[in-house]
């Protein structure tokens, strides 16, 4: 889609400074991925590599003990198959992990979303004041998710202020346990997430909306279309990829939160909050299952990628079909 | 009594506390300085023989715990030239997690780790622990400690840590309230008996139910109900009704009377619990218990210390300590008290310069230097355990009130360590996710031990039953002997 | 009951301010009770009702933590005793987090961008190929931290900045190309090619015609990096011992404190760990007004 047309085509194949050319390209492409792929290939890989041996051998700690060095981890390590595996797969704590998690992230999201793009709608259109409020809207999204964590436990905690000023505002003396209570417990730390996460959507949905062309809006105008309608029909269609785009990534990070869940409740209270992050952490860092925990990551990724991998295909369906729209009409460029 | 109150950078302080530490070694008239001083110069001899110029060693400690051990160190080094000089500052509970990471690595990085004795056998298992008994002989060290309290830091016939703290449950108890007399007297006519201080579970829960008043924000309990830190309290209840969590095979031993027992004790406490107490750790039940909105606890001693500073408790003075309560349940009264986390110096075998720091650890241990350490006044973190801490006169019995000294040493008669096995993390974590699901009203009793049971058998499994078996005895041989203090 | 079209524009100014106004509100209370806590006298800390705005407002929070004075009083028998004494070292904290973050930020940012334009002129990555990358933030940090742990102990890059450094750079990679390619496919491409018909080299017509009009964007995806980077806390806390402990690693020490939770001072190290990044945001908010679509609407 992108600069083929202007740049570097242009079939004069054959000549010489077309050749140069193509030449220049591919040693400027591989001098800008060789750095990235060097790590990839000598940071990540062997992660994953050393992952999937670990998913297939149990490691014990407590035998790596006698030796040193590298080779000691894979003498301490002894094969098991596919046992791991149908443990994790039959591992209801897991299961129930992965449910919270997706609750979590799927409320997130849509929390996110939901308010970002009301307030991007009341904000894109200049007026007065527009400036502060955008400020003061992006600030949580630099505050440091640790720092949420213990602010929202100073505010959430029962003699807080957010129960006295319930209290002011109902006139009766408001006791919500939110944090320790399990049925609120990960509702609290999501409603933390949205408050750490929304000026994201905002902003991306501030950018959608910003550039939106105004044609088709005044055509529709002309038309006698109310603004619901202009909304509905016209705008919404064309910010589908943002939207989800917005969508996605939002989803994606809030799958992984671990700071907020793990810095206020640990897992607790009783399991309300063990989160797949949390989960995972407490198998291979508490437990040092190492084994183990590659397995529950190894699951996770493939969970992941198939959800990312449709988001992907979605994605690119909208936006292709958003720019087979504008390339059919004539005038633009 | 204050004199005068001053704000110095840290660094000025270390040196003038050094100092004033040397003054009160001096002044405090412990019994014939110039003689006991041969034993921090027999330790002093030794590390210099060893480690000729001295050396610069790491440690994990928490910066709270090395306050109060900075005195004797300082002196160490000066005279050895074995300096503590990078520390990583993490919290205790912490350093557990932090120190397996490091057997994982097999980490040269840190000499020294100042973390719970009870993980001994998971790192001595994970190969991260230098045995210390060739040091300490050489060192004319003996770990000399109340009851069986020095056993602690061995396994399997060696020993891997010198303690610094002596951390035991102590039983806390609102001496203002409990002997008021119209207090007594409305226990009186409610219960048909004359109010006592508890010495069953069933006695004092029924006390905290007498004593829970929210309109007054008061709470009968103070105990722990966290995921984190409420399992020290499950121990108490197991142990004292004659339970034990695994049997001489290695299998689980709690889905029985005992476990359920145990179990349920730990749940009736709810009634007398803040209704946030599911989610408090010590961080946030401190405040309670010094600010007066507690009647009575299980707290680690050094509490007490706290608890008795008037600058920063509102209740000093208004205590009473004593033994923990018991159970009957196994047909006699049985009193079990619980030391966790135990914090003691353990030695990394990976790090070249572990003689150093070996060293290092034993002169924190001998009568003077305990004292100074556990006696510090403000810097609490560290509890009496030597001997000599609980003779008439010692600084640590200052810091610490008469009558908190001598509940102390009962309740360490009576101590005893949580699963002291390889594993311990694993098998506290899943036993403290099923208790905090069971408190949040999720499970049974019941349940809690069948569900700890099938994952405890799965950890067993995982960690090698021959090498659970190996180390069962050191295990056992911590229990006391005896039913109650004397 | 028709409203004129004057009318109808007044009720939704008027709504707008009031909704707006009511998330402000949400927005700045966290950040309110934050800066103010980090004044109270610890006596206020847990007060009930609670204390929004301290009487007894106090500087010895922000001593404590950030100026590593202790308190200390004498007692009577002439000893020096600490009433109060600061757990932390967040100087070096501060120190390490702006090195590590600025590194990893600015590497992270140029050679994202250099991607970018490779991608947008010469298409050097497929579309599917850019989509395949978003992936590499698809993967939560905590499956891989086990392997990398072991991994880099091997490699002697454990507690290293380097080390986090890499790590930053991966996993934040995905965001600076999506980002700086959108900024940098709005720039025309005429303006190029009149530059070269003009005789400009590459190199310049790069540096004085792309560059000043994509600033703008990668300002705001610098922004955007480092905010990823300068609050990241699992790998930072994983891999890190002595040498490069981050902020937000130093904050999470309070966990653990058995003297009861110290709001105060938790408060203004969180004020100290949140100024830096504010501040920037503030400096450059005239670039962040353009905000960020990734590409995914048409200008």
């Amino acid at each position: 889609m992108t600069a083929d047309a202007t740049i570097d085509t242009t079939p004069a194949a054959g000549s010489k400074r077309e050749r140069t050319r193509a030449q220049g390209i591919r040693r400027f492409k591989w001098a800008v991925l060789t750095p990235f792929l060097a790590l990839m290939l000598f940071i990540l890989m062997p992660a994953l590599l050393l992952q999937g041996y670990f998913s297939f051998f149990a490691f014990s700690i407590f035998d790596a003990g006698e030796n040193t060095g590298f080779s000691s981890y894979f003498e301490a390590s002894e094969w098991v198959g596919l046992d791991l595996w149908s443990d994790a797969l039959s591992d209801a704590k897991f299961g129930l992990a992965i449910i919270r998690s997706l609750l979590f992230a799927t409320g997130v999201t849509v929390g996110c979303f939901i308010i970002g793009f009301a307030l991007a709608l009341l904000m894109y259109r200049p007026f007065r004041g527009q400036g502060i409020y955008y400020i003061f809207f992006i600030l949580p999204m630099l505050t440091v998710p640790i720092v949420i964590a213990y602010t929202g436990e100073m505010i959430l905690y029962q003699n807080g202020p957010l129960n006295d000023i319930l209290s002011i505002i109902t006139q009766t003396r408001v006791e919500a346990q939110f944090l320790y209570k399990q049925e609120v417990a990960l509702t609290s730390i999501a409603f933390l997430e949205i408050w750490n996460w929304t000026p994201f959507s905002f902003i991306i949905m501030m950018a959608g909306l910003a550039s939106l062309p105004k044609e088709p809006q005044e055509a529709a105008q002309i038309l006698g279309a109310n603004k619901w309608r202009i909304f509905w029909e016209v705008q919404v269609p064309l910010l589908r990829p943002v939207i989800l785009l917005a969508l996605i990534l939002r989803f994606l990070e809030s799958m992984a939160e671990f700071p907020k869940t793990w810095g206020l409740l640990q897992g607790g209270p009783g399991s309300a909050t063990e989160t797949v992050p949390v989960y995972i952490f407490i198998n291979a860092w508490q437990f040092f299952d190492i084994s183990y925990g590659a397995v529950l990551s190894y699951l996770i990724l493939f969970m992941m990628a198939g959800i990312v991998l449709s988001a992907i295909w979605l994605l690119r369906r909208e936006k292709k079909s958003l720019d087979a729209m504008y390339e059919s009409k004539p005038q633009e460029g | 009594m204050k004199i005068s109150k001053t704000n110095l950078t840290r660094r000025q302080a270390l040196k003038t506390g050094a100092a004033a530490a040397a003054v009160t070694a001096a002044s405090t008239g412990m019994a014939g300085k110039a003689f006991a001083g041969s034993a921090e110069d027999a330790i002093i001899k030794a590390a210099k023989a060893a480690v000729p110029g001295g050396q610069d060693i790491t440690g994990i400690i928490w910066s709270n715990y090395q306050v109060a051990l900075s005195g004797p160190m300082q002196e160490f080094g000066k005279a050895t030239g074995i300096d503590l000089k990078k520390i990583q500052d993490i919290s205790t509970f912490e350093i557990p997690q932090r120190a397996m990471a490091e057997a994982l690595s097999k980490s040269p990085e840190f000499d020294i780790f100042h973390v719970d004795s009870n993980m001994i056998p998971s790192l001595a298992s994970a190969g991260l622990l230098e045995p210390l008994d060739q040091y300490l002989e050489n060192a004319g060290v003996k770990i000399n400690a109340v009851g069986n309290f020095g056993e602690f830091m061995t396994y399997k016939g060696k020993t891997y840590g010198v303690p610094t703290d002596g951390n035991v449950h102590v039983q806390f108890i609102r001496k203002d309230l409990f002997e008021d007399p119209d207090e007594r007297k409305a226990f009186a006519d409610k219960h048909g008996r004359e109010m006592t201080w508890p010495e069953t579970w069933e006695e004092e829960l029924e006390l905290m139910n007498f004593f829970t008043r929210p309109e007054d924000n008061l709470w009968g309990s103070a105990n722990l109900r966290d995921r984190g830190s409420s399992l020290a309290w499950w121990y108490m209840y197991l142990y004292s009704a004659g339970g034990f969590p695994f049997t001489d095979d290695l299998e689980p031993n709690i889905d029985n009377d005992a476990g359920e027992y145990a179990v349920q004790t730990f749940l009736n406490v709810k009634s007398a619990s803040h209704p946030e107490a599911a989610g408090w750790g010590t961080p946030q039940m401190i405040p309670r218990i010094i600010n007066g909105n507690a009647f009575s606890c299980q707290y680690w001693d050094g509490i007490i210390a706290l608890a008795e500073n008037p600058d920063k408790s509102k209740t000093a003075g208004k205590w009473s300590y004593g033994p923990v309560p018991g159970s009957k349940f196994s047909g006699k009264l049985i009193k079990r008290s619980i030391s966790t986390p135990i914090v003691s110096m353990l030695v990394n075998r990976h790090s070249p310069r572990k003689e150093a720091a070996a060293y290092l650890a034993a002169y924190m241990a001998t009568a003077d230097n305990s004292a100074r350490i556990v006696g510090d006044r403000v810097n609490t973190f560290h509890d009496p355990w030597h001997v000599e801490h609980f003779k008439e006169g010692s600084l640590p019995a200052k810091t610490y009130t008469p009558g908190g000294m001598a509940a102390i040493e009962q309740n360490l008669q009576i101590t005893t360590p949580p699963i002291y096995l390889t594993g311990l993390l694993e098998f506290e974590t899943e036993l403290k996710r099923n208790l905090s699901e069971a408190y949040a009203g999720d499970k049974t009793a019941k349940q809690v031990n069948k569900d700890t049971t099938d994952a405890w058998a799965r950890s067993v499994r995982r960690i090698g039953k021959r090498r659970l078996k190996e180390e069962f005895a050191t295990y056992k041989a911590l229990l006391p002997t005896i039913d109650l203090p004397t | 009951m028709s409203m004129t079209k004057s009318q109808r524009r007044h009720t939704f100014s008027a709504f707008r301010y009031l909704v707006l106004t009511v998330w402000l509100t949400i927005v700045a209370f966290p950040m309110f009770w934050m800066v103010s806590t980090s004044f109270k006298p610890d006596r206020e800390w847990f007060a009930w009702p609670p204390v929004y705005i301290s009487e007894n407002a106090t500087l010895q929070n922000y001593l404590v933590v950030w100026a590593d004075v202790s308190e200390y009083a004498v007692d009577e028998t002439g000893n020096l005793e600490t009433v109060a004494q600061s757990l932390q070292r967040p100087w070096t904290a501060l120190g390490n987090s702006a090195l590590i973050s600025v590194i990893s930020t600015t590497l992270t940012v140029l050679f994202g961008s250099v991607l970018a334009y490779g991608v947008s002129r010469y298409g050097i990555l497929s579309e599917g190929r850019m989509f395949q990358l978003l992936m590499l933030r698809m993967v939560p940090p905590i499956v891989l931290i086990a392997p990398i742990s072991i991994w880099y102990s091997a490699l002697g890059l454990l507690d290293s900045i380097t080390g986090l450094v890499m790590l930053y750079f991966l996993t934040t990679l995905p965001y600076a190309v999506w980002m700086s390619k959108s900024f940098i496919d709005e720039v025309p491409r005429e303006m190029e090619q009149a530059a070269e018909i003009l005789g400009a080299s590459r190199m310049r017509t790069i540096w004085e015609v792309v560059l000043p009009l994509v600033r703008s964007g990668l300002v705001a995806t610098f922004l955007f990096i480092l905010i990823l980077t300068w609050s990241e806390y699992l790998l930072a806390l994983l891999l890190s011992k002595t040498a490069v402990v981050t902020l937000p690693v130093e904050l999470s020490k309070y966990q653990g404190s058995t003297e009861g939770r110290i709001y105060g001072r938790q408060a203004a190290l969180s004020v100290g760990i949140t100024l830096p990044l504010i501040v920037v945001g503030l400096i450059i908010r005239k670039h962040l007004a353009r905000g960020f679509s990734f590409g995914m609407v048409r200008r």
